[in-house]
């Protein structure tokens, strides 16, 4: 009986636990995952409640033989435990608490609620706590499809959110809150003692194989942290992204990429060939804006006029033919784009090179010109001319509206 | 609303390099065959969305690199970019190492798959089998991904899906105007 009485002192910790986790509940940002496990521990031996009694603790209303063999490990793990506790590993010794917990609990029935709590407790410490130690004890422990499942959906989202919330669902209907903590992908790797027997060897062996995989387990959990807040803003971009599993959002996400190159493939191949083939053009007109705009108003002002008769022209076409109006444009030398963006590059180019007029017609579906009539349909073709920059480097941009034409 | 702001000049940007790639060929007239339109349409846009990143992302860094194999396409790369187009030198290199890693990670793999003999096939190894098989799916599309890591290809991924959107959208936009089947659309 001698560890179980030592074992009393330890167990009163877990109260505070419990508490916390109820608060964890109410207030998500109560507990800082971040912190670190001085502060952890702090924060959990600072409220020390010794309530030994209210814990409950039927060792004696256990059928005894499972309660023999349960003592066994269980004195195991007490041993473990004040090794750890002694060597600086204080973590380790809290979760190695909680596998004393639960070793109790798979033996008593009636300690369903608060092993069940202890499990959802042991989700919320996220950071750098190797869950991997008590992962691999469930594992042992239970049914192990449903522990992989589980340990994959849970790996997968990684947050504490999600974690804490999804598990308990899944936990209170098991018979002792079943394998939800997060992880339990431990590497194969070291995984090589796993096999074999059933009960309380196993345990034993997953026990020292945590130990020894320690830095391992903690590099692993932060990894997975990264790829679960990684994925989930991938989440984001990608639409039809609410999948939880792993395998089916990267199935998305394929998706996705290759969709959105077939796109960039199949309009490079429409009759964008027709405005590649405009903007050599481009320079010409702007090196003879150039001239014509380094000399006086009335040349700029000619050159407005020589705009304003392409516009005209540009119109009346476009009330027949939208293609013929292209086709006109692009004999010109001149494109359609978007207002704001062709605004965009003027400025911008403008600003940076002198000389440099770009002479465009712009589209922009959105804005409604002089015509005072339909809005949505309407197409405004806009003729934007940026005027040559001065030698003293000022530089203008005129809009001039043509006029509305609806869309067909 | 910062996003959309980063949005809309990441696209400004992006369609300023691409006219300036689409101005080096003067030498379209009537022959020239769709396909090699298509190309050196696709070339200039690729190029001009990868040095919107100006080299920050691998995928873009792998981009410009693997059009700059091909010489003729070094003035495209020097004119949209604005800088020297790399040196053959440099990515020698890289695809060296990048062989060492590939070799280092296939023996890695082989010797993995004969030292676990799973007896029992649960579904937790049908899993992990479909994940690594996507994640080398995805690793095959990002361009330069093949070498990444599990995080940093997310990452990369996250970057190139917003890099292709905003070349969808510009290309779309452009597309629509110069032919009006494709309705316009924006995202």
């Amino acid at each position: 009986m001698q560890p179980t009485s030592g074992e009393l002192p330890e167990m009163n910790n877990l109260n505070p636990l419990v508490s916390l986790h109820d608060s964890q509940m109410s207030k998500s940002s109560h507990f800082d995952p971040t912190s670190s496990h001085d502060d952890f521990l702090d924060q959990m031996f600072s409220s020390v409640p010794s309530s030994a009694s209210s814990f409950p603790w039927p060792e004696d209303h256990a059928p005894p033989q499972p309660c023999h063999l349960e003592d066994q490990s269980t004195a195991l793990l007490a041993s473990k435990l004040r090794q750890q506790q002694i060597s600086n590993g204080a973590a380790k010794a809290l979760l190695l608490q909680h596998e004393l917990m639960l070793s109790r609990g798979l033996a008593v029935n009636d300690l369903r609620s608060p092993s069940g709590a202890d499990i959802e407790f042991l989700n919320v410490p996220h950071a750098d706590q190797d869950d991997v130690v008590d992962g691999s004890y469930y594992k042992s422990a239970n049914l192990d499809h449903e522990a992989s499942v589980k340990a994959l959906f849970n790996g997968f989202t990684g947050s504490i959110g999600h974690s804490s919330n999804q598990p308990q669902h899944l936990l209170h209907s098991q018979k002792f809150g079943g394998p939800a903590v997060p992880e339990m992908n431990q590497p194969a790797a070291s995984g090589t003692s796993g096999g074999g027997t059933a009960g309380q060897p196993k345990q034993r062996v997953r026990a020292r194989r945590g130990q020894a995989t320690d830095p391992h387990s903690i590099a692993e959990r932060l990894r997975r942290e990264r790829i679960a807040e990684r994925m989930k803003s991938l989440q984001e971009l990608v639409p039809n992204a609410n999948k939880t599993d792993k395998a089916s959002m990267l199935d998305e996400i394929i998706d996705y990429v290759k969709f959105l190159q077939l796109q960039v493939k199949v309009l490079s191949m429409s009759r964008l060939g027709g405005a590649a083939a405009v903007s050599p053009l481009v320079p010409d007109i702007s090196s003879e804006g150039g001239r014509n705009g380094n000399g006086t108003q009335t040349a700029s002002s000619s050159n407005n006029d020589g705009m304003t008769v392409t516009e005209h022209q540009v119109a009346k076409l476009m009330e027949e033919d939208m293609g013929s109006a292209m086709q006109y444009l692009q004999g010109k030398g001149l494109c359609l784009m978007p207002i704001s963006l062709a605004t965009a590059i003027s400025t911008t180019t403008c600003r940076t090179r002198s000389h440099h007029p770009l002479a465009s017609a712009s589209n922009n579906p959105l804005l409604n010109s002089e015509a005072a009539g339909p809005t949505s349909p309407s197409i405004s073709a806009l003729t934007v001319q940026s005027a040559t920059i001065a030698a003293n480097g000022g530089g203008e941009t005129s809009l001039k509206d043509v006029n509305s034409v609806s869309k067909p | 609303m910062k996003e959309r702001m980063q949005n809309s000049s990441l696209k400004q940007e992006f369609l300023k390099n691409w006219i300036k790639g689409l101005q080096l060929h003067t030498n379209f007239n009537k022959n020239t065959t769709i396909l090699e339109r298509r190309k050196a349409i696709k070339l200039s846009a690729d190029i001009a969305i990868a040095s919107t990143r100006n080299s920050t992302t691998r995928w873009s860094r792998a981009l410009i690199s693997d059009a700059s194999r091909d010489g003729s396409n070094k003035t495209l790369i020097e004119k949209i970019s604005g800088r020297e187009a790399p040196r053959k030198d440099s990515f020698g290199l890289i695809r060296c190492s990048k062989k060492i890693m590939k070799r280092s990670r296939v023996t890695r793999q082989i010797r993995a798959r004969k030292a676990v003999l799973p007896s029992v096939v649960g579904a937790s190894l049908i899993e992990k089998k479909l994940v690594k098989s996507r994640t080398r799916a995805l690793k095959r599309l990002v361009p330069g991904g093949e070498d990444m890591d599990e995080i940093s290809l997310i990452k990369e991924t996250i970057d190139y899906i917003v890099s292709l959107r905003v070349q969808v959208d510009v290309m779309g936009r452009m597309a629509s105007v110069a032919d009006r089947l494709i309705p316009f659309k924006s995202l």
